[in-house]
């Protein structure tokens, strides 16, 4: 427990840089995702083909090997970014294709009436969708957006492996001086625990206050 | 296509999506032929740094990688698809002393990072006489904790059925146990069928925990590779072209069996698989 | 068509890596490291049977007909694994070779790949016989596993990027961003000797070089062998100063075997003195280092060993 407890500042500092990941990522991500969204199910063709194919680009890359190829790869081709923004970005894309996944399925439970419906009141088609189908289909998504959040907090660990010192990376560091994995690792992992479950108190009260029942 | 925002577009609407279609057309055209003359003018696009991948050891050594991270992910997504699928309904239990622990497993796992789950079975359980082989060290963190994942998803699934649905089952005298498997799970797992195969394809991604354990997956060989031929760059496109092509596969083959698997429902599949 | 042949050649000695390098100096590119750990092998010593007590993990290791090694498979020099070959080569490598068949008769070794933080775990469950994976010697680490040794002693230096001025010792780094890998012991050496430095980690060497090489660091810590390899594949780099650090890397037993402790000292002070010590530092580390090999260090010379 003292290797925990003499080396405070360093997880403190850790558990900062997550949480800037997290929030920073997040917000991207919700924005990128929206913006896909909305492409997938646009009249024009190729913005359709372009949103899916960043779905299916980034949904079946490991989240890894994009930081690694971006953190490496993109000062190659004249982009160099801070390594905390770099991975900030990194997630943020990589995420907002679930989100973007999770928002289709909710545009599609929205029943196509709702839709007729608001191309009949004469709506075009940015307004039907900031309108009528949107609200109610984030409404059905709230569960899978907070798990994606969940995810995405478990996800920012990664950024350890290219140089971000964050939560994992300050466990990883104290346990190479203090060599005690159980008592740091453990730690580490209740700190995660705690932000998801904030995160998953929070789609809980969302839930049950905008939940549509049908 | 997507009926739900637009109808049949008239001729100006036409003009538009045309205009709309060229510029989009023309963006990522300039977008990539952009990255590819930076990368080329950085020297990565060199010959020499590629020809290693043009020979057949390289391949056989990464496909190595591939066929154990294959391994791991069959096993692991079926042992948390069976879990999973349990605790959901289990969630949904009228039964108190069902459906608490089955809440609590999934509430407790899902905001435990999987890391942390490799490391108590790798260090934690051996002190209590539990030493699992290596394959398990990396199989069992990721089906205890993909299985809280699969049983969200199923019980969103359920949930997402209409109650109507239930409640006419119920009516015509059927048992709550026949009208889960009859009328609410048929529906709710085409509607899953996506976060599924998401979720499937997300545990193969997992597995690249494998360094961790020591376990030489796909990830793991791909890093002994590029410390030996000091081709960072090009190894990890090369890694992830492998990963890109399996997993956009094998969200390709379950679309294709969803569609053809249940005929009734080829019609009400298309557009969500598409749109 | 000259190019087109320099560019064939270029391509092989980048697809064949390190062991290239290992190759042009023994004058037989066509076969590398192979021929020669064999060779090296054969003369390798095997233990009196009165030496392999009954009841012991020598005599545990000899019945299973295989040693269990904790080690790494992408430690150039050291222990990493030839993709074209299969086989893991280097020094810690052939150590472990060297040590199979003096335990069983036959190099017959099998490594786990252990990350850094696993490997008192893995000695302390058994799941590894020994580790053999420039683990530095420390009285603290002692206290959970046993080291036999040391075999070899090592030291950390600098690299920069040509052209840097400023740079030539440790407590130059102060108020710089360090690159250092992930779990080395360059991390708690720098924190040390250049409190106010920023440290900035990668989780292996090529993410290293390529970070120093962009610039995302003024100057990258590691071990000085894998280094000055670094600085013969790549023209850009510089090592500078000498080691400024000593890391006597030990044999990891677990924690109270210590028949098995004097039983593998024992095997190190019988190859340093016939000389299987040096000729195995010479087809690994000494490719890349001038010189003759270095004087073994004195088993049992550190604290904790």
């Amino acid at each position: 427990m003292s290797a925990l407890l003499d080396h405070l500042p360093e997880f403190w500092q850790g558990l900062v840089v997550t949480l800037q990941l997290t929030v920073a990522s997040f917000a991207g991500a919700a924005v990128v995702g929206l913006v896909i969204t909305a492409m997938r199910v646009s009249p024009v063709g190729v913005l359709r083909g372009i949103g899916t194919a960043y779905v299916e680009t980034f949904q079946n890359l490991p989240l890894l090997v994009l930081l690694v190829l971006a953190v490496f790869g993109l000062p190659e081709i004249g982009l160099k970014a801070d390594l905390l923004v770099t991975a900030m970005i990194v997630i943020a894309l990589y995420e907002a294709a679930y989100i973007a996944e999770a928002l289709r399925s909710g545009v599609n439970a929205v029943s196509a009436g709702q839709g007729e419906a608001a191309r009949a009141l004469g709506l075009t088609f940015g307004q039907s969708l900031r309108h009528v189908v949107l609200p109610q289909a984030l409404r059905t998504v709230i569960q899978p957006v907070g798990n994606i959040f969940i995810a995405l907090t478990m996800n920012t660990s990664l950024a350890a492996a290219v140089g971000v010192v964050d939560l994992t990376a300050a466990a990883n560091r104290v346990n190479l001086m203090e060599a005690q994995p159980i008592p740091i690792f453990v730690g580490a992992g209740l700190a995660y625990a705690l932000i998801a479950a904030c995160a998953g108190f929070v789609t809980g009260r969302l839930e049950r206050r905008l939940v549509v029942v049908r | 296509m997507s009926n739900l925002l637009f109808d049949q577009p008239g001729p100006r609407a036409r003009r538009r999506i045309r205009i709309a279609t060229a510029v989009g057309a023309v963006a990522v055209l300039a977008l990539l032929a952009l990255a590819v003359r930076q990368f080329a003018a950085g020297g990565q696009l060199d010959a020499d740094r590629w020809s290693p991948y043009a020979t057949w050891p390289m391949w056989r050594y990464l496909l190595n990688g591939l066929w154990a991270t294959a391994l791991a992910a069959v096993v692991s997504a079926a042992l948390a698809m069976a879990a999973g699928l349990a605790l959901a309904l289990g969630r949904l239990s009228r039964r108190g002393w069902v459906r608490v622990p089955a809440a609590a497993y999934v509430e407790v796992v899902r905001t435990i990072p999987a890391l942390l789950l490799v490391y108590v079975v790798l260090f934690a359980l051996p002190r209590y006489g539990l030493d699992l082989p290596l394959f398990w060290k990396l199989v069992v963190p990721l089906a205890i904790s993909n299985a809280a994942a699969f049983a969200e998803i199923f019980r969103a699934g359920v949930l997402s059925v209409e109650r109507g649905q239930g409640e006419a089952g119920l009516a015509v005298g059927l048992t709550q146990g026949q009208t889960m498997r009859l009328i609410v799970l048929p529906q709710a797992a085409r509607r899953v069928l996506p976060s599924i195969v998401s979720q499937s394809v997300g545990l193969l991604k997992d597995t690249s925990l494998g360094f961790v354990v020591s376990y030489a997956e796909l990830l793991y060989s791909g890093k002994v590779l590029a410390t030996y031929n000091g081709l960072l760059i090009q190894t990890y496109i090369v890694v992830a072209l492998i990963y890109l092509v399996v997993n956009a596969s094998l969200s390709k083959l379950a679309r294709t069996l969803d569609s053809r698997g249940t005929p009734g429902a080829r019609r009400l599949r298309r557009r969500p698989a598409r749109a | 068509m000259v190019s087109m042949k320099r560019l064939a050649a270029v391509a092989a000695v980048s697809m064949l890596g390190l062991s290239a390098c290992a190759g042009t100096d023994s004058g037989s590119p066509a076969v590398p490291g192979e021929a020669k750990g064999g060779d090296l092998i054969a003369s390798a010593p095997v233990a009196a049977a009165a030496d392999i007590l009954p009841g012991s993990t020598m005599e545990k290791i000899k019945q299973r007909g295989e040693l269990i090694v904790g080690g790494s498979l992408d430690a150039p020099l050291l222990s990493q694994q030839n993709p074209t070959t299969g086989e893991v080569e280097g020094f810690d490598a052939d150590m472990g070779k060297a040590l199979a068949k003096y335990i069983i008769g036959e190099p017959k070794v099998k490594i786990v790949n252990s990350a850094s933080e696993t490997r008192e775990a893995l000695l302390g469950n058994g799941t590894v016989d020994v580790v053999l994976q420039t683990y530095t010697i420390t009285p603290e680490r002692a206290e959970q596993v046993s080291f036999a040794g040391p075999y070899y002693s090592s030291g950390l230096s600098l690299a920069v990027r040509k052209g840097t001025t400023g740079i030539t010792k440790p407590e130059d780094l102060n108020g710089k961003t360090v690159i250092a890998g992930a779990n080395t012991p360059a991390i708690p050496a720098i924190k040390k000797l250049a409190p106010q430095a920023k440290i900035v980690t990668f989780g292996s060497d090529p993410e290293c070089m390529q970070a120093l090489k962009q610039e995302r660091g003024d100057a990258y810590v590691q071990d000085e062998t894998l280094l000055v390899a670094n600085a013969q594949k790549d023209s850009s780099v510089q090592v500078v100063g000498s080691p400024f650090t000593t890391d006597p890397y030990g044999i990891g037993l677990k924690h109270g075997d210590d028949q098995f402790k004097k039983f593998v000292n024992d095997w190190l002070k019988k190859i340093q003195a016939d000389g299987l010590w040096q000729k195995t530092w010479k087809q690994s580390l000494g490719t890349v280092v001038q010189g003759e090999a270095p004087t073994p260090p004195q088993i049992g010379s550190v604290p904790g060993s």
